[in-house]
């Protein structure tokens, strides 16, 4: 039997602690939050045998061999490296860390350690995602990707989220060095970040406020991102980040030498687009035709994944 | 007119958390008619003010309202807010919020730091807690029978699925145990549904929207409502009353109509549209097996049709106000009747409807 943790009682940490009761083998031992009506709270709800306000307590008492860590981020890089000093698995929501020094140092305490280390990128690992990577690792594009497009959409709209965040000036993605956008938008990196091959790739990166946002008084706070990557001339990328195109997109385009594929992480829908042409004007009659079946077969999957009771939301996660 | 018997004095300060929301505006007119000169209001930074704003300019001169903004989640400006009052109105709460979490912080994390900061501050003369009808259990009780302030609270609310019913719950639990261990004199008030101009949806228990269908579930079942006027005199009064500390106060309206009347007069004096009845057997079932496969699929489809809530809900229940008249004194000001005219003309002249 798997001991889990949980660090952290907020919002997501429910997304997490339904994943871990679906695992077979596991079980949440504690959880752990600095406000101990939220860490009762989290306990009560899924039947946690202890709760804890401290870590180091947790730590000693509960043993667990996983944490996983919900807190806000700029505690993330000091509570996963005690945990992976004291032995434990970790499990760190997204943005990884507040910094790139602190994600190189605390991969090098894990592979020290020889502990696991996961950054939740939940969407690497939905259904539709995992079939794209099995074709890409079969050669499916016919060699390294050429040209990367990842759109990573946020709907801002009119939500109290918004509001929050627009009237408080104190509020905790405001004090995150890249605010919003720190936030956020390492879902849609981690998209192109697996098929780069540089760890330090040439960035050009062009962000501004959005006039929704303007008309609101806010100066601070970029939601509009459109970033171009490139490793050497290799490979390339575009990502966009939007608070206002729509739809509000979660795509991954990639171009390979011979073929490409379309992720639709909202769909769960993977398309693939063949390099060749056919002649004449059977290009303008065949390929729809084969779209709608790919479709088709992309429903009839999903389908029979819902029906599976495999089609959970935060999947990803499992 | 303040009554001789009332806690409070016309210039003692009395707080309002929640003072920018549906019924937190009409809480403060409430007590500005009364005559009470010293208000002061606590909301978000992000909350409109135009309300409040209009109440300022209406009473200049005659009462001083101190517009507070800030959080209930810092303690700093618990503090701010609990310093010096008489009563505090809490009225601040994590509606709307669907995750669990951001319910319970709005409603319970903050509802512990305002006892705390008025435990600091000075314990005032009384603290009203508003609650809601979502926290009583209809599960054990006959179909038909009478839900009063003593029936009981749902013990499982986590087991709801409603994440407000479970902070609403846990927020009463707070509130009871701060009276008991640090000696802060409360009253809780549990309004049903509250309505009037301004309120845009027609509450779950009469149906809901799905796929463009309005599905009628209430049918026959009497809805607990309270006219936002009627509603405000209530908790006013509850924080006034001399000899009620401890007292749990349920707010209905007299006349309560049936969801299927209210269906009715709603198409006919706002909008038409299309709904399906759906029987209680046939939704009882549902919400079974609804239930049912969100446990096998391990939560695929969250559970949030369920047996419980349907024994809250869609059970049909009578209600009574009662103890609201005989020991608050209330009686409602605005009938049922008006009530109904005066909310359909709302949602007609502001375009604003479910």
């Amino acid at each position: 039997m798997l001991n889990v943790a949980i660090v952290g009682c907020g919002k997501i940490a429910d997304a997490h602690a339904y994943q871990i009761e679906r695992i077979a083998g596991c079980r949440i031992v504690a959880v752990c939050d600095t406000e101990p009506l939220m860490a009762r709270q989290l306990a009560d709800r899924f039947q946690v045998p202890r709760y804890f306000t401290d870590l180091t307590e947790l730590l000693n008492e509960s043993k667990p061999d996983v944490v996983h860590i919900t807190t806000p981020p700029e505690s993330h890089f000091k509570i996963a490296s005690v945990c992976i000093e004291r032995g434990c698995h970790v499990y760190v929501e997204k943005p990884f860390t507040l910094n790139y020094p602190d994600a190189q140092r605390l991969i090098a305490l894990a592979e020290h350690h020889k502990r696991k280390l996961t950054a939740g990128h939940d969407g690497q690992f939905g259904h539709a995602t995992r079939r794209m990577r099995t074709l890409v690792q079969s050669g499916y594009l016919g060699g390294a990707p050429v040209h990367i497009e990842s759109y990573y959409c946020y709907e801002l709209g009119d939500s109290g989220y918004v509001r929050a965040l627009l009237s408080d000036k104190q509020h905790w993605v405001r004090r995150l060095p890249g605010k919003l956008l720190h936030n956020i938008i390492s879902h849609g990196v981690a998209k192109v970040a697996e098929f780069m091959t540089s760890d330090a790739p040439q960035v050009v990166a062009h962000g501004f406020v959005s006039p929704f946002l303007k008309q609101r008084g806010e100066a601070e706070i970029i939601d509009e991102l459109r970033v171009i990557i490139s490793d050497g001339g290799a490979t390339t990328a575009y990502f966009t980040f939007s608070s206002q195109m729509r739809p509000a997109l979660h795509q991954l385009r990639v171009f390979g030498p011979k073929n490409g594929l379309i992720l639709d992480q909202d769909q769960e829908t993977l398309i693939k687009l063949r390099g060749g042409r056919l002649k004449s004007y059977l290009e303008k009659f065949i390929p729809p035709v084969d779209l709608a079946r790919q479709y088709l077969g992309n429903f009839s999957q999903n389908v029979r994944s819902f029906l599976a009771r495999d089609f959970h939301m935060t999947a990803g996660m499992h | 007119m303040i009554d001789e018997t009332a806690i409070v004095r016309p210039d003692d300060l009395i707080l309002v958390t929640g003072a920018t929301g549906f019924i937190g505006t009409k809480l403060v007119e409430n007590l500005l008619d009364r005559g009470f000169r010293r208000l002061r209001c606590f909301s978000r930074p992000s909350s409109s003010m135009e309300k409040l704003d209009a109440l300022s300019e209406r009473f200049r001169g005659r009462a001083e309202i101190q517009l507070l903004k800030g959080n209930l989640l810092r303690r700093e400006d618990c503090l701010a807010a609990a310093k010096d009052v008489a009563v505090v109105y809490h009225l601040a709460a994590g509606a709307g919020e669907k995750s669990f979490p951001d319910a319970f912080m709005n409603s319970v994390v903050t509802t512990r730091n305002l006892l705390d900061a008025c435990l600091q501050q000075g314990v005032p003369r009384r603290f009203v807690n508003v609650s809601s009808f979502t926290v009583y259990s209809n599960l054990e009780k006959p179909k038909g029978r009478l839900l009063d302030e003593s029936c009981p609270l749902e013990f499982h609310p986590e087991r709801v699925s409603d994440a407000y019913c479970y902070a609403k719950v846990k927020q009463d639990e707070l509130v009871t145990e701060y009276g008991k261990q640090h000696g802060i004199p409360y009253v809780v008030v549990r309004p049903g549904s509250v309505y009037g101009p301004g309120k845009k949806q027609i509450t779950g228990r009469i149906g809901v929207d799905t796929f463009g269908i309005f599905l009628h579930l209430g049918g026959g079942n009497r809805i607990q409502f309270t006219y936002i006027d009627n509603c405000a005199d209530a908790i006013a009064l509850a924080g006034l009353k001399a000899g009620i500390d401890g007292e749990v106060f349920n707010i209905v309206d007299d006349d309560l109509p049936t969801s299927r009347a209210f269906l009715r007069l709603y198409k006919r004096n706002v909008r038409s549209f299309a709904s399906v009845y759906i029987p209680h057997a046939i939704s009882y079932l549902l919400c079974r097996l609804w239930e049912k496969y969100s446990a096998w699929s391990f939560g695929q489809l969250p559970p949030v049709f369920n047996r419980r809530r349907w024994h809250a809900e869609m059970k049909r229940t009578s209600y009574s106000n009662a103890k609201l008249k005989t020991r608050l004194g209330w009686a409602p000001k605005v009938s049922m009747e008006e009530g109904l005219k005066r909310f359909f003309q709302g949602c007609r002249e502001t375009g604003q409807h479910a």
